[in-house]
């Protein structure tokens, strides 16, 4: 299988610039800049059915699209680097590991938008990624990939900017995001308008994650149809899946888009910890609702993911065996979503500190089956929240309840 | 939503102080020019101090002309930043998820009673607390905690405690 973002991890000192350079790093660059307009950029990076990795899966191309149609300038990169959601690990990784090809994915997002400027925001916790990713940025000035005519081209310039975030799980949402990059709280913004017109500073902004824009490299050198080849489908490409919880082997793996989980768990994880029995699985982190065993063999891809009423999320697979209470698992959820609320609207500052309360009352033998009633309709009316985090934070509650009724059940029922 | 419990907004600053606020105004002089700036002038206060007390966000009010309610307002929305002294190492155990079902709480039980201290309270040498936080992105090292910024895991209750030795080693 071809790898893409992770193609380097296994090389000597892969982080340096040196290493990248060996291994035909800063050559899809060149020929951007050789031998395409932006327009054929983002052209064939639409045609590549790439889409966001940060868990939208919105479509790459078409975001630099109209970031470039945007008559605002100066046009901003950003790379999303905030990485928070619980059982996700992938972006650390390549942070860790190939900072370069990342960089040079943001290059040619900036080629593709017009863009002379950019962020790079890791979030505070990552350390090594920082240091690696800062001297990547100083190695890509001293090289001359980053500045004033870049490679020798003229008119295209680009400087970065290196930003870490400081403790906020919420500043991943793209509009929190220039909240912070401004030095400010980290509240999300209302959408419309959307970044890619009022972004950063109030510029057009491409936002992207870090896996999103490390593809781009790839997909310049080998076509958007070897890349459309590499997924299932209209799942395009390949994923970074990263595997925790109840598993016999963490670990990241880039595996084509759709593969499913049984593939994921047994022959990449090792199987469930102590070859105990699968209870279920969340597909993408603490947002998505748990599936049962019986949903193995689905895709994880957004559709399929969808069509089961959860989410494809961030590829953050977390298992679950036998010994794992349900109850207590969706309780955690709760927990993380309310800590992280950044409380600006009501539904989500009220709401989440409810689904803990109720989530309290039954595992402490309290509840009524009123009560699952209750998280079902404090569920809905939190769909109301103004950003995305208060519009999930209820679903991996809601969906434990209905895959896993019978456990709530036994706590209520005093079984 | 998170309320961080912090020190009132009074003078937290020992004796001999100042010349830590001197140190922090050269710091900002580099900050003032560049816009947004306000993430990374409350952590260049919290390396000096070890955490960021009232008189250094009227200073980078000041110096980077900014209301200074704006500038509390960052700093209790943010939770790396600490608003009393904090530990030479703080010591970060994930709660989340795959470290809780993977023996999160054990570690955190295991550090808690070996420094005989609660979650945020500081050892009285100065090295130690432990804080109980969201996930921290390692959780391949599951149950995982961070030492400042150093990763460690995966941990039960032993290596957590021969983690304090090595880190007392260090000191020694
Ligand atoms: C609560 C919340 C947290 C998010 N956290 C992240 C994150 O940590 N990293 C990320 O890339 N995207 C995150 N996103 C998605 C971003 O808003 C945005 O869609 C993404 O950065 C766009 O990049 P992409 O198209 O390359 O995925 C988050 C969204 C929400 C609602
Ligand atoms: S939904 Fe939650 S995180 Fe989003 S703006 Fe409202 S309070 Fe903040
Ligand atoms: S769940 Fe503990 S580090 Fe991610």
């Amino acid at each position: 299988m071809e790898l893409v973002v992770t193609k380097n991890f296994g090389n000597p000192q892969s982080w340096t610039l040196e290493s990248y350079r060996n291994a035909g790093g800063y050559q899809a660059l060149e020929k951007v800049l050789n031998e395409m307009t932006p327009e054929d950029v983002s052209e064939l990076v639409k045609e590549s059915g790439l889409s966001g990795r940060g868990g939208a899966f919105f479509p790459t191309g078409l975001k630099w699209q109209f970031v470039r149609s945007d008559p605002k300038t100066p046009r901003y990169v950003v790379i999303n680097g905030d990485e928070s959601e619980p059982g996700t690990y992938v972006n650390r990784y390549s942070l860790e590991l190939d900072p370069h090809l990342m960089l040079e994915g943001m290059l040619i997002a900036a080629y593709a938008c017009n863009a002379t400027l950019g962020y790079v925001y890791i979030r505070g916790e990552y350390g090594l990624g920082h240091e690696r990713t800062q001297a990547a940025i100083r190695e890509a000035y001293e090289a001359g990939y980053l500045g004033q005519r870049i490679m020798g081209k003229d008119g295209f310039d680009f400087e970065v900017t290196f930003r870490r975030g400081a403790g906020a799980y919420i500043v991943g949402e793209e509009t929190a995001l220039f909240n912070s990059l401004e030095g400010k709280r980290g509240n999300p913004r209302y959408k419309p308008p959307f970044p890619t017109n009022v972004g950063v500073w109030g510029l057009p902004t491409a936002i992207n994650n870090v896996e999103t824009l490390s593809a781009a490299p790839a997909i310049i050198e080998n076509g958007a149809e070897w890349f459309q080849n590499l997924g299932h489908g209209e799942a395009t490409g390949t994923k970074m899946y990263c595997l925790s919880g109840r598993v016999a082997k963490p670990g990241v793996h880039e595996l084509p888009l759709g593969t499913t989980a049984r593939e994921l768990i047994y022959d990449y994880g090792g199987g469930v910890l102590d070859g105990r029995p699968l209870k279920g699985f969340k597909p993408g982190g603490a947002s998505s609702a748990a599936l049962g065993p019986e949903h193995l063999d689905a895709p994880l891809e957004p559709r399929s993911m969808a069509e089961l009423g959860t989410i494809m999320g961030t590829g953050g697979v977390v298992v679950y065996d036998d010994t794992v209470c349900m109850v207590d698992a969706a309780y955690r959820d709760a927990l993380f979503f309310e800590e992280e609320s950044c409380g600006f609207c009501i539904p989500c500052r009220e709401g989440t500190p409810n689904l803990v309360q109720i989530l309290e009352r039954i595992l402490h033998g309290q509840g009524t089956m009123d009560d699952l009633d209750l998280l079902e309709d404090l569920g809905a009316s939190m769909m109301s929240s103004f950003c995305g985090l208060g519009q999930f934070a209820h679903q991996p509650v809601r969906g434990a309840v209905r895959a896993f009724r019978d456990e709530f059940e036994a706590y209520i029922l005093g079984r | 939503m998170a309320i961080h419990a912090g020190a009132p907004r009074r003078s937290t600053l020992a004796p001999g102080d100042q010349a830590k606020l001197d140190d922090l105004r050269a710091r900002l002089a580099d900050l003032k020019d560049e816009p947004g700036a306000t993430l990374e002038a409350l952590y260049a206060a919290q390396e000096v101090f070890s955490y960021v007390p009232p008189e250094a966000v009227t200073m980078i009010a000041e110096e980077l002309s900014l209301p200074e309610s704006e500038v509390f307002g960052v700093l209790t929305f943010y939770t790396m930043f600490h608003r009393k002294p904090s530990a030479k190492y703080v010591l970060r155990v994930c709660r989340d998820l795959s470290c809780h079902i993977s023996g999160a709480p054990a570690v955190l039980k295991a550090l808690n009673d070996e420094l005989g201290t609660r979650v945020t309270e500081v050892t009285e040498d100065g090295l130690f607390e432990t804080e109980s936080v969201s996930c921290l992105g390692l959780c391949d090292l599951q149950p995982a905690v961070m030492v400042n910024l150093e990763q460690h895991g995966p941990l039960d209750a032993e290596k957590a405690r021969s983690l304090l030795a090595d880190l007392r080693a260090r000191e020694a």
